[in-house]
This record gives C-alpha cells, structure tokens and sequence, in this order.
C-alpha cells in the first residue's frame, strides 16, 4: 500500500471501515482479476441482422398498406409537443382560439382570417376544458389579444383531476417546461406522421388493438369510457378536418362515434368512498369556484385591453339531448355570460349558425365548418366590437 | 464530499421538511425556505461511481489513474449514467488501458441486448403494465382485493421490466463501443429466499453497498445481533438511496428485516433434509415473491395513507370496495406476470447468452423480428424509465 494512503489513513484514525487489505491478486496492478468480459454467443449474427431488417421491413410496410387499405391517411398526431408549437408562437396582440375539440374541428382558419384580419392560432384540444389555458393566457402578462372560447359545459366545469382538466393542463405544462429533446423530437416525428399513415395513437397501437378486443367486463367495474376511434385529420397549424368516411351520410363509422359519446357525457355515479352528499356539495363548490376563477381571469385579461368572447358550437342527436339534460343552458351559459359580463354566441340563437348537420352529433364535418366559420365571423366581429370592414 | 453533493442535491428539502416537522412536535414553529433545487441528471449513480474509484484507491485495490480523460469517462460513460447499473472504477478502468478492440459479433450482440432491452421497457413495462398500475397506485378509494394484488403485481412487472430493461439497453449500447458491463439482473423472481433475491436484483447495487457497506460494518463475521442490525442499516440505507421519502425507507426496512428473519430460519432450518425438497424450494419462491410485492407497495405509493390502503385491499379488508380494472387488464397483468415468473424460473440456474447459444438462427431472427414489430406498434407512447428519477 502506498504510503501516502497509510499516513492518511493514520492521520484520520478511521474505523475498521474499508481497512481490509486486498490481496496482491486483486491489486489492478496484476490487471486480469478486475477484469470482467460479457460472453458473446457463437450465433451467426451478420445473417441474423440481415433476415431480422429485411422481416421488419416487409412487416410494416404491409401494415402500412392494410391500414391504407382500411382508409387511414397519414396525419399528424395531436400532442402536448404539437400544441406547444402552436402555443409558442402566440404573440401580445394574437387571436387564439381555445376549448374543446369542436372549436378545433369547426373553426376554419382562412375564413376566420379573412373576418378577423388576422390569422387566429388553434389551441383548442379535443376532450379538454378551456379553464387551464384561459387561465395561462390570463396569466400572461403581455397577453391583450383576442380569445374565442368554445364551451362545453361538461368539459368546461369538469373539477380538478379530471380527464378533460387534466389534458388542458398537460398542454399548458408542456408549453412552459418543454425541453430540448422533446422539441427535437417533435420536429423529427412530423414529416414521419405526414407520410405514414398507420402512425394513429388512439386506434393502431398495440394497447389501442388490445383495448379492441371483445372482452366483457364485471358487472359494476369502473372502467373508463372509450374514446372513439380515429376520425379526424390534422395539419402543423392544428386545424382539424372530420375524415370524409366519417362525414358520409349515415356512416357506421358516425353511428359507432354516437354511441362512444353518450357514456362519455353521462356523469360517472359518484365515489363509493365519499357520502353522496358530501360529493355533491363538493361538486357544486367546484363549479361556483369556477364561475368566480373565470370571471376573475376574464377581468384580467380585459383590464390589460384584451377581448374575449365564449361560443357554443353545433351539437346535435342523442348528444344535444344529453347535454341538454344534464348541462342545461340557464344553469351554465348564461350565468357564465352573466358573471363574466363577456359577449357569447350560442349557436341556436342565430338560424344563419343552425341547421348544421354534425355527422357524429357532436362536430361539423370539413366543408360545413368552411361555411359555419364563414357565418360565424360577423357575430363575432359584433361581439368584439370590432369596426366593420372596409367595403371593395 | 461525494455523499455530500449527494446529500444537498437529493436530501436538501427533505432534511429541511423532517427538520421542520421535529420543531413543530416540540412546539416550535419554524419556516424554512423551501430550495429550489434542480436534480443533477443521474447524480445517485455519478456519486457512486466516483465513490468506488476513491474508496478501491483508498483501499489500494485500485491505483489512481494517471488521465483525467479515463476518470472522466470512468465516472459519467454515458449508458448508465442516467439509470445505472452502478459501474465501479475498478471494473470499468482497467478496460481504458488499451482501445476498445470489437470481437466477432459483439456490435451485433450488443444491438440485440438493445433490442430486448427496448422490447422490455416499451412493451412490457409500458404498454402491457405501467397503465394498470398507475390507475390503481392513482385511485383514491378503496379496492377490492383482486384489483389491488393486480396493481401491485403490475408495478413488480413494471419495475423489473422497466429497470432490467434499461440495464439491457446499457450493458447492449456499452458492448456496441468495446465496453463490458456486468449483468444488473438475473431472473430475480425466481429467488428463494431474499439473499438470493438481492443477489439477483440491481446486483450492482446489492454488491456495492455489501462491499463498501455491509462488510467494512463487519457483515456476518460478528455477534448475531450486530450482524442483523448492519443489514438493517444497509437495507436502510439502500432503501434511502432511492429517494428523499420515508416510503423508500420503509421499503427498505422491510427488505431489511425480511433479510434478517431469512438468516433466522436459515440457521434454524438449513440442515433439515426436507428444506432442500423441491416443494419446499418452490414454496419459498412463491413466499419471496410475494413478500418483495408487498414491499413494492411502499416503494410505489407516494404516501403511507395509500401504502395502508392498498395493503387493507390486497388482505381483503374493502370488500365493497371498487373494481377498476378491466377484465382486459386483469388478463394483461396475468399473462405476463405468469410469463415472467415462469421464464424466470426455467432460467434461474441459466444465463441469457447459455440459453441465446441454444438456439438455432432462425428462432433468433424470429424472436427479433417480434420484439421490433412490437415496438414499432407501441408508436413510441412510452414513459421515461423509472430509475431515472433515482
């Protein structure tokens, strides 16, 4: 041993700890006995890498062609990522569109730019509330642009923790803590999902084709709704467009989307582990909660000279009548219009905005959201308050 | 001055907290600020690393290297910096004496160790377990026992898959540069008896604290009681190791403590002929199993009001409690832990490079060409390793 380590060691009058003098075998002096090589199995490797790329190729690229075959067209995957990158490029003075997925499937983007003047950004995400991004946006404190704010009472008062809070706020987190790699690696996955078209998260990965197979559950297990199948497409600036197989008129694919929504916009019986009417007390403290955390960022966001303006979208079927029911309009929209003293355009109020089909009761198909957007931009140039356009 | 590092970085807030919450038993209020600090990426694994370079020079098995380029590299080599396994000095320098030389097959058999590693963590851990597991370990009210023995056995495959999986990837990315690491697992739910379970679960980690912990306390070689009392210290300790809570404490505690009963009966029972029959043998594992499950539920439970909700469940005290799993998840998380349970046991006295030596070419490419496709299919919905986080 050296004597540097001796004297030290002295020096210090450690423990036993460590003291054990190692024998000369075992010094790195010798080199060998410290020296550790993995077995590598005598297979013939070249060959078995050949056979296993050409297998995988072959593989997905006949994936690739039944998924075609199915009708499946490649698409961008709707992310946390994909929304940051529109969210980054909100400015002071943007128009933003926020919400649910109708405010994304019915809003077109040119039409709006064309009323507007201005090109709004879609940040509106399907199965989500508008709270959490309202209350980003609220937060900003160079945000004064404009906001068009889709409501569905449903998602829009959904209480903490729950899937379309969560999934807002997923977004909004991403946005203010996305790091390089996730950056990276968004920019690096859109020109694959542009071109490959059974890149389709909800419906051909490998737990969604699990998720298919037909096995009944017990009786009162509570298991989560599903969420219907791939229906729409979806370009770099988040606008999306309902699949033509979906529009068709009386389409099985529309038909099985009917049946998905119904248990999804039915309330879960409440929790077996709270008194009933504990849950539903807390229930109705949440929602006044929210009236009041609204009003309060709506306060915000006008008092730094910004505009906001909630819109309720076409539902229509089974779905209108649920909501309907459970979400009624005097209970929701307009004590939200009235507390927060902001202009609002529900849909039925104006026959130029009813008379919508939605194919799957709940969104419009691509062209009518070409034409409802056309209609909608002079409610909500008057709800803006915005100065009428220069006539050619 | 490592543990030091180790301890500010990793232990700062939860010092201060326990701190905090001692003055307030004594009725004294007291605010500390809360620190932000930002984790250090891999910093248990970099503190390791470093400590058993210092620890095998100070105990001249090792002698202090002459390139700061080859400590460098020694200390933060990039496979398993983030997630382990712990690779010590003594093991890892010597191979920097000369260039990494590539033998017949080593870059290809390195993918491949790569590959499955991928296969275990994406498709395993992720997309067959880790959702059943988080739906449970994330429910707030009580289950019924099956839904809670499911979620638990979700998370021991989650974990072992998860973690076993990056160690593959590491060991598999070294191999393709010239390097050689050492195996972090071996079929460890086919232990019999916790000894054997933590000589084959993250052994770089079990042989670290035995070396430079376990033994230096005088391990085996003192009075019963001391003996148990430093497993129960090392235990503590490893089980601390994994994170700033007292649920890992607990955790590691009960490993601790099922160590020391093991040794109990060992010496009570080691000679008796019928304690090396085979339905004894397989008793024994099935009991490791379950009791290292038990265990999982601390070390995955953010808090001890969910640890003894969980634990009420699996012993059947919320029958009217709820079911949430789907009977397609209960299948899921059956199948695959019989799977692993079954694999680990035909392979307990094996390797995995005796059994890949076996096979013929074309069951190989099969096998690879599955775990890829599988893969491809996840479409890369996949979480970030669990271990990364330690």
């Amino acid at each position: 041993m050296p004597s540097s380590i001796s004297n030290f060691k002295e020096r210090l009058r450690l423990p036993r700890l460590f003291f054990r003098k190692p024998s000369r075998e075992e010094q790195i002096h010798g080199g060998p006995p410290l020296e550790f090589e993995r077995p590598i199995p005598p297979a013939p490797w070249r060959g078995i890498a050949v056979l296993v790329t050409i297998v995988v190729i072959a593989a997905t690229a006949v994936w690739e062609l039944y998924c075609r075959s199915l009708g499946y067209g490649p698409t961008l995957k709707d992310n946390e990522d994909l929304w940051t990158l529109r969210r980054r490029v909100v400015e002071p003075e943007s128009i933003v569109v926020i919400g649910d997925s109708r405010a994304w499937f019915d809003v077109d983007l040119d039409e709006l730019q064309k009323g507007l003047t201005k090109r709004p950004i879609q940040l509106a995400m399907g199965g989500s509330s508008a709270w959490p991004v309202l209350a980003d946006l609220a937060n900003n404190k160079n945000f004064h642009g404009t906001i068009i704010c889709s409501v569905v009472p449903y998602l829009f008062f959904a209480p903490p923790g729950s899937p379309p809070m969560d999934h807002a706020e997923k977004g909004v987190k991403r946005f203010h803590n996305q790091t390089p790699a996730q950056r990276v690696s968004e920019y690096l996955a859109m020109p694959l999902e542009e071109h490959v078209a059974f890149l389709k998260p909800n419906d051909l990965t490998l737990v969604a084709l699990l998720n298919e197979l037909p096995i009944p559950n017990r009786p009162g297990a509570l298991v989560p709704p599903r969420f219907p199948p791939y229906f729409q497409t979806e370009d770099r600036e988040r606008r999306a467009r309902m699949w033509e197989k979906c529009a068709e008129p009386g389409s099985e694919l529309a038909k099985q989307i009917q049946q998905i929504w119904i248990p999804l916009f039915t309330p879960p019986p409440p929790p077996t582990y709270i008194p009933k009417d504990v849950f539903f007390a807390k229930m109705k403290e949440g929602i006044q909660k929210r009236f009041a955390d609204v009003t309060a960022a709506v306060e915000k966001i006008r008092s730094r000279g910004g505009r906001i303006v909630f819109v309720r979208f076409p539902h229509t079927g089974g779905l209108k009548e649920l909501e309907d029911r459970i979400t009624p309009r005097e209970k929701t929209w307009d004590p939200l219009l009235k507390m927060t003293g902001a202009p609002g355009i529900y849909y039925s109020d104006f026959p130029e905005l009813s008379g919508f089909n939605c194919p799957e009761w709940s969104h419009l198909s691509a062209g009518d959201s070409v034409e409802f957007s056309k209609r909608l931009v002079p409610h909500l140039r008057d709800a803006l308050a915005l100065p009428s356009l220069p006539t050619r | 001055m490592n543990l030091s590092m180790l301890g500010f970085f990793k232990y700062g807030n939860f010092l201060l907290e326990n701190f905090q919450w001692l003055l307030a038993r004594i009725g004294i209020l007291y605010q500390p600020p809360h620190l932000n600090i930002l984790l250090p990426v891999g910093i248990s694994f970099y503190t390791f690393h470093s400590l058993s370079y210092t620890l095998d020079i100070y105990r001249g098995v090792l002698r202090p290297t002459k390139s700061l380029r080859d400590f460098i590299l020694a200390v933060s080599f990039f496979p398993q910096l983030v997630a382990g396994p712990i690779v010590r000095a003594g093991d890892f320098l010597p191979q920097l004496l000369h260039p990494p030389r590539l033998k017949n097959g080593q870059f290809l058999w390195g993918l491949a160790l790569m590959v499955l590693g991928l296969f275990q963590k994406i498709v395993l851990a992720d997309t067959m377990l880790s959702g059943s597991a988080d739906r449970v370990f994330g429910y707030p009210g009580p289950l019924v026992a099956l839904d809670s023995w499911a979620g638990v056995l979700a998370f021991a495959g989650q974990i072992f898959f998860d973690f076993a999986g990056y160690s593959l990837c590491a060991i598999g990315a070294a191999l393709t540069l010239g390097f050689h690491l050492k195996d972090n697992f071996r079929f460890p739910y086919a232990a019999i008896g916790f000894s054997d379970f933590w000589r084959r679960w993250h052994i770089s980690l079990s042989t670290f604290l035995r070396d430079y912990l376990y033994i230096p306390l005088g391990g085996n070689q003192v009075r019963p009681f001391r003996a148990a009392l430093n497993l129960i210290i090392v235990m503590f300790l490893g089980g601390l190791w994994h994170g700033a809570a007292w649920t890992f404490v607990v955790w590691g505690l009960l490993h601790g403590s099922y160590l020391v009963i093991e040794r109990v009966f060992r010496v009570s029972f080691e000679h008796k002929p019928w304690a090396s029959t085979l339905p004894v043998r397989v008793l024994a594992g099935f009991a490791t199993y379950a009791a290292v499950c038990i265990a999982w539920v601390f070390f995955r439970a953010s808090n001890f009001t969910l640890a003894s909700r969980m634990l009420g469940g699996m012993f059947g005290q919320h029958p009217n409690g709820d079911a949430i799993l789907s009977t397609r998840e209960l299948l899921q998380i059956g199948t695959v832990t019989a799977g692993v349970i079954a694999m680990h046991w035909a392979m307990r006295d094996n390797t995995f490079e005796t059994a890949v030596m076996h096979l013929p070419p074309w069951t190989i490419a099969a096998i690879g060409s599955a775990m890829i496709c599988a893969i491809v299919l996840t479409q890369g919905s996949s979480n970030a390793f669990i271990y990364f986080q330690f």
